[in-house]
């Protein structure tokens, strides 16, 4: 992908006289923007005007041609509030194909409305919003606003191409900083940067042109490799009376550290109970599996973001009396209780299921949770205090393999969450299956599922059992079958382990062909589909989550049939992971044995149609079939 | 194609209140207020429930009027709940949130009161921990509603939670649905009601079990009237208490192929029928259709917006031109609104805008505005047309007798005489007599705005969609198929297709969401006939090549002849099911596939034709082999045509797919020789 389309527009700016008029006639659009986009930015200013620790502006506009309904998705307008900024000069038109103006809005067509999400109690976020609407294409959109920040933490960040489908025609990002504030950015590899230095300010300023869309590409994880961004923070900011300095992780850290350093007290009756609870435990780890239990029986998460931007935890005391907070109270809570039992923990600042934090790069925005981390020699336990059934020391697929933050005495640590590998996602499944003349089937599955599988799972063994087996119908794809009996266990509390028990028969187990009955070995975990196939894929791509599935199925065949022909054993090998599929024939049964291990990697574009072709030869191995005739 | 509406399957869905029976009590269960008794924490589940997270040990609602500051009378509300936490998957139960509505021009709902505690069990003592006023959050969430929200504290597996609050509402007309059952087990819900006689409300139930009702208690009650002299007046005004109670409702689940599960909750609801003060006298509100028609075209967000057609009485000029024909020009009116007008996806009964002109000016509109304008666009051509007000399918069934605010969307019938359809301009697929899948809710009141009248249409889609594919292929040595593939669809199976074709990027894109799920199929000369078109068939054709479908053992080749196209599982699985299967619109799926196979293949034996019918025409299901020479046809073809079927006949629709998932999974098995 070439990158040299990406210039600074300086002098083009510096002239002063290029803002004629903007002309939005569809016919203007240059043809290669054209080709797969649904929808062009034909210009986009991003000015932010920093005027000292605490107040900024920022001045937004943008035009926007939707070329067909698929690209509805982009014809709106919405920017975030909270307490500490306010929207205002809030504009928008419309124009026809060939750029005449069709409509203006009022300020009351913008809505106003709260974005707190389902199940948070209380935050302060707010947006203005405005959906447009046109029945014919093309069609332009253009809106304008200015924000002023009385406060804050990060600066706007760039990002021209955030979709795919979408192409820029030009697009630009002013930050003005007065030169006494310092600052960091970070930006695409071949962005360039201009500057411009007076006495008192210092101007930068970044832009693209004419950028064609990206289409969509399955499992895509490098859009941001190829496309122009750009993130700016500041080192100091004031923000809701609190002053901080996030120049580098450790000062971040420091920050998180004094805001929540004073909150960890407990109530007498609360310290009295830790006492007790733990009178008998010998080990540190014991401790930690007691207080972890205490916690998750009597505490529940209740999402209530208050105080510095909902950065400050609620206090371990507050918690204590009401047993419920978001994960900062209970993260916060629980570190309490190991303190009162002589353990030191950390909190921890995490992005859950977000990429690992910038090492070179410290800024808020990067995290979205906070976990809590107990420190030992060898064995680090750490802790997601915010589930109500997950195993100590389990922290989940979302919270696994990656960089965080530890909230020090002494500052911020970067560190790594432990890593759950493709054997330790384990799910391994025993059935056998006896096969009727009549075609049916009677199947007993049993199968175990651990760690990221566990989390898979876990819903099912916390639904009532009708709700269980309306899934198990839904789910397990044998043709016409009926449940006897089905289980789900989690033997030890501790270990994140489901076992599975299911029972039952189906009236369809082999299909007819001619004279011939026909089994599909593979029973329950065929791969059904193929990842469509990407000419010139340009993104690279990631198998989200490594995992080990192992099979074994002991068919028992119908009285009076015999195998005529049993499929021939398949190994697959590649990066991608290990496939084998064998069925040996002894007597009247048929042992049929299935490995599949996928790793969790992230690779290039071109190993794309590799993966393809070894999810192919899978799909293949998955539908092989005995063949099955009387005998004579 | 408008048929004769159905009334047995409204008969089903709304049963009738039982007025005290021999055993009915005199009295409703009270329960006070922080007094829990340490027997209900052994409260246990029961029965098909036995497994619930919790059970609600019982939910109060106690209604009455009092007069507001401004002298008008307000409803007020105390709901009161207590329910036993089993396990954690209830906690949610502990956060509760309530929407209040106000209209922007002074009235509105408020919450004035909110108590809320948990109890637990210690050493067999109940320990109480109250809820705190900082557990109490309030937020604004757009111009027309606050939300209010309360968290209660220490909830554990096995605690029990309770909570009472008051709201007081300017708005008497609806009152808000009781629901007498919850996704948990109820023990006990009651409501009551005391309406003074200067409010006469009509009584809307509904749901699958019976609500009991106490002989109503006539009284009298004293109202503090403001009067000019800013004192208050005591006025004593006879009132009549209505008391409504079930013991025992089991926990409500939903189902696949319903309308909405609302639509089978035990639940009573009113609305205000007419009112008699004593100065103003017996005013009705809409007690019959012709005055619930008479109110809507009063209404300036309704009626008002029907006459106030200037502007579309200038436009249709230009659109109808020179045409005469009245079925030519209704096409083209409805064309240009369907491709002029942009939904915002709102169902709505009443217009915002005040007149057509907004809303030709703006260019799109709720579902009121856009098929109104259509119907004023109609007016001003002079045809003949009327307004179907109808409750789409998840605001839920309509009862059937009149009642106004059950309403959520209108569409437009036109024609003349005998020949008449229904118009629904919000998407520019619809065709006539072709609704949103939303409308299909069965029935529509058609308004006429002559006679001042209303009268209820069928608004089901008897024709069934249909999509018929044919497979017409070469099977070589390598067991490739190669051939032609085309696709013919009507109805509601064409406008899908319609919707995705129109919001893929591309046709590539397009092409990668068919080949989605097909493995082995390869596209090439792709051609569609009528996307745009929506009045006639869609037809995809194409060229394919298909790889892998063919599997090999020794000397066989067998394939299944239903490609990408077999029913593979059971849609209902289900043993038993309570509620109607409601597919919205009948449905014909038919399929055939032509293989010429190599000269040295042999066809053993085919599977057998077979053919299975629903009771009653009900639907069918059949298919067929047959050989000529080197060549195979078969043809599958499932017809399922009604849109509702009963609870009884469930095991029959179950069978009947049973039957489909099994032979189509049936093999056809080559020998080479």
């Amino acid at each position: 992908m070439k990158l040299n389309t990406c210039l600074f527009l300086a002098l083009l700016c510096c002239t002063g006289l290029a803002s004629a008029q903007e002309t939005y006639d569809t016919a203007g659009i240059p043809a290669e923007l054209l080709t797969k986009s649904t929808a062009v930015v034909r210009m986009e200013e991003q000015n932010f005007t920093v005027k000292n620790t605490h107040n900024a502006t920022y001045n937004y506009k943008i035009a926007i041609t939707v070329l067909n309904k698929n690209g509805d998705g982009f014809s709106y307008m919405s920017e975030y509030y909270d307490k500490f900024s306010s929207i205002y000069n809030l504009k928008a038109v419309m124009y026809d194909a060939k750029g005449i103006k069709i409509r203006s809005y009022k300020s009351s067509d913008f809505k106003d409305e709260s974005i707190t999400s389902e199940g948070t109690m209380y935050d302060d976020n707010r947006r203005k919003g405005l959906v447009f609407l046109n029945a014919t294409y093309p069609y332009t959109i253009e809106y304008s606003y200015s924000k002023d920040y009385n406060g804050y933490l990060s600066f706007p960040s760039w990002e021209p191409i955030e979709a795919y489908d979408l192409a820029i025609e030009k697009s630009s990002y002013t930050l003005e900083i007065p030169k006494s504030i310092n600052f960091r950015y970070l930006k695409s590899e071949q962005l360039k940067t201009d500057s411009t230095v007076t006495d008192t300010k210092t101007t930068y300023k970044w832009a693209c042109q004419k950028l064609p869309a990206f289409e969509h590409e399955p499992m895509s994880v490098g859009l941001k490799n190829l496309v122009p961004w750009v993130t700016a923070s500041p080192n100091e900011f004031e923000y809701d009376n609190s002053k901080g300095n996030v120049e580098n992780w450790k000062n971040l850290g420091s920050w998180v550290y004094q805001l929540s350093n004073s909150g960890q007290i407990l109530p007498e009756n609360t310290k009295a109970i830790v006492k007790t609870l733990i009178a008998s435990a010998k080990t540190d780890k014991e401790k930690i599996a007691i207080l972890y239990q205490y916690l998750q029986s009597n505490t529940r998460y209740v999402g209530v973001q208050l105080g510095i931007g909902g950065f400050k935890p609620i206090t371990a005391e507050k918690v204590a009396a009401v047993n419920y907070g978001d994960c900062k109270a209970l993260s916060n809570y629980m570190k309490a209780l190991l303190s009162e039992a002589g353990i030191a923990s950390h909190l921890v600042i995490i992005g859950s299921g977000l990429p690992s934090l910038k090492t070179k790069y410290a800024s808020f925005g990067q995290a979205n949770h906070m976990i809590l981390c107990v420190p030992a020699a060898k064995d680090t336990t750490w802790l997601e205090c915010t589930s109500q059934h997950t195993p100590v020391g389990y922290i989940g697929d979302d919270n696994a393999a990656r960089t965080v933050l530890l909230v020090t005495e002494e500052g911020g640590k970067l560190v790594n969450t432990p890593v759950y590998t493709p054997e330790a996602n384990l799910q391994s499944r025993k059935t056998t299956v006896l096969l009727a003349p009549d075609r049916s089937a009677a199947i007993h599955i049993k199968t175990s599922y651990c760690n990221a599988q566990y989390e898979g799972m876990l819903r099912m063994l916390l639904i009532e059992p009708v709700e269980q087996r309306k899934k198990l119908m839904n789910n397990l794809g044998i043709p016409n079958m009926e449940i006897s009996s089905a289980s789900f266990l989690q033997p030890d509390k501790t270990s994140p382990k489901i076992e599975e028990d299911i029972v039952l028969n189906s009236s369809q187990m082999l299909t007819q062909g001619g004279d011939k009955l026909f089994l599909t070995l593979n029973l329950l975990n065929r791969r059904e589909s193929v990842p469509a196939k990407v000419e010139n894929r340009k993104t690279s791509f990631s198998v989200p989550y490594g995992y080990r599935d192992t099979d074994e199925i002991i068919y028992t065949l119908p009285e009076g049939y015999k195998a005529e022909f049993v499929p021939q054993d398949i190994l697959l090998e590649s990066e991608f992971g290990k496939y084998t599929a064998k069925a040996v024939l002894k007597d009247n049964t048929i042992v049929y044995t299935r490995n599949q291990q996928m790793n969790s990697k992230k690779y290039t574009p071109e190993k794309y149609k590799d993966l393809v072709d070894f999810y192919k030869k899978i799909y293949l191995a998955d539908k092989q079939k005995v063949v099955l005739a009387k005998v004579n | 194609m408008i048929k004769k509406l159905n009334l047995i399957l409204i008969a089903l869905l709304f049963l009738k209140i039982e007025v005290s029976a021999q055993k009915t009590p005199e009295k409703l269960l009270t329960f006070k207020y922080g007094k829990v008794n340490p027997e209900e924490f052994e409260t246990k589940a029961h029965g098909a429930d036995s497994a619930a997270a919790a059970v609600k040990l019982f939910e109060v609602g106690n209604a009455h009027f009092e007069v507001g500051p401004s002298g008008t009378f307000v409803y007020v509300l105390e709901r009161h709940v207590r329910y036993k936490i089993i396990n954690k998957q209830a906690y949610d139960l502990a956060n509760v949130e309530v929407r209040l509505y106000r209209d922007g021009q002074g009235s509105e709902e408020k919450m004035d009161f909110i108590n809320g505690a948990t109890y637990n069990l210690k050493d067999g003592k109940v320990e109480t921990s109250k809820m705190n006023n900082d557990a109490k959050f309030t937020s604004r969430l757009d111009d027309k509603h606050i939300v209010k929200k309360f968290t209660l504290p220490n909830i554990k597996e096995g605690s029990i939670i309770e909570y009472r609050y008051r709201t007081k509402s300017d708005f008497t007309f609806r009152l808000d649905d009781w629901y007498f059952q919850d996704r948990y087990p109820t023990r006990y819900s009651s409501f009551s009601i005391i309406v003074p006689d200067y409010y006469i409300y009509k009584i809307n139930a509904g749901g699958y079990i019976n609500i009991n009702q106490l002989k109503p208690i006539s009284s009298t009650s004293n109202y503090s009237i403001p009067n000019a002299t800013s004192r208050t007046e005591n006025v004593s005004i006879s009132t009549v208490e209505s008391q409504y109670y079930v013991e025992d409702a089991p926990a409500i689940k939903s189902e696949s192929y319903i309308t909405t599960l609302y639509d089978y909750i035990s639940k009573i609801g009113f609305e205000l029928n007419a009112t008699n003060f004593p100065n103003t006298g017996y005013k009705a509100y809409t007690s019959t259709w012709p005055k619930i028609v008479k109110e809507m075209m009063d209404h300036e967000s309704f009626g008002g917006f029907i006459r106030k057609n200037s502007a579309s009485k200038a436009l249709v000029k230009e659109i109808i031109k020179q045409e005469t024909d009245p079925e030519a020009k209704t096409n083209l009116i409805f064309n240009y609104v369907k491709n002029n007008l942009k939904w915002d996806n709102k169902y709505r009964v009443y217009t915002e805008a005040s007149n057509q002109k907004a809303i030709l000016e703006k260019k799109s509109g709720n579902s009121a505005e856009i098929n109104l304008v259509l119907l004023g666009l109609l007016d001003a051509a002079g045809l003949e047309c009327y307004p179907v007000l109808v409750s789409t399918r998840e605001n839920g069934t309509h009862p059937g007798y009149p009642l106004a605010t059950k309403f959520n969307s209108v569409i437009v019938m036109a024609g003349n005489g005998e020949k008449k359809y229904l118009l629904d301009a919000v998407d520019k697929n619809n065709v006539k007599d072709l609704l949103s899948y939303e409308n299909l809710n069965h029935k529509g009141l058609k308004i006429d705005r002559t006679a001042v009248d209303g009268e209820w249409v069928s608004t089901d889609n008897t024709l069934a969609s249909k999509t018929s594919v044919f497979y017409n292929l070469v099977l070589d040595k390598e067991n490739k198929l190669k051939g032609t593939l085309s696709v013919s669809k009507n109805n509601y199976d064409a406008v899908e297709t319609r919707n995705s074709y129109q919001t893929a990027t591309n046709e590539e894109e397009f092409l990668k969401g068919y080949k989605l799920n097909k493995p082995g199929l390869e596209i090439s000369n792709f051609k569609i006939d009528n996307v745009n078109n929506p009045d006639e068939a869609l037809i995809e054709s194409m060229d394919v090549t298909i790889e892998d479908n063919i599997e090999t053992a020794g000397n066989l080749s067998y394939f299944t002849p239903l490609l990408f196209e077999r029913v593979k599982q059971n849609p209902f699985s289900l043993e038993e099911r309570n509620f109607p299967v409601d597919f919205a619109h009948p449905n014909e799926h038919s399929y055939r596939l032509s293989i010429e196979f190599p000269e040295d293949y042999k066809l053993d034996q085919i599977p057998k034709n077979e053919r299975f019918k629903l009771p009653d025409d009900g639907g069918t299901f059949s298919i067929l082999y047959t050989v000529e020479g080197n060549r195979l046809n078969m043809v599958s073809k499932i017809s399922i045509l009604k849109t509702t079927y009963s609870p009884d006949e469930y095991y029959n629709l179950k069978e009947l797919y049973k039957n489909i998932v099994r032979k189509q999974a049936e093999q056809i098995v080559f020998k080479k020789s």
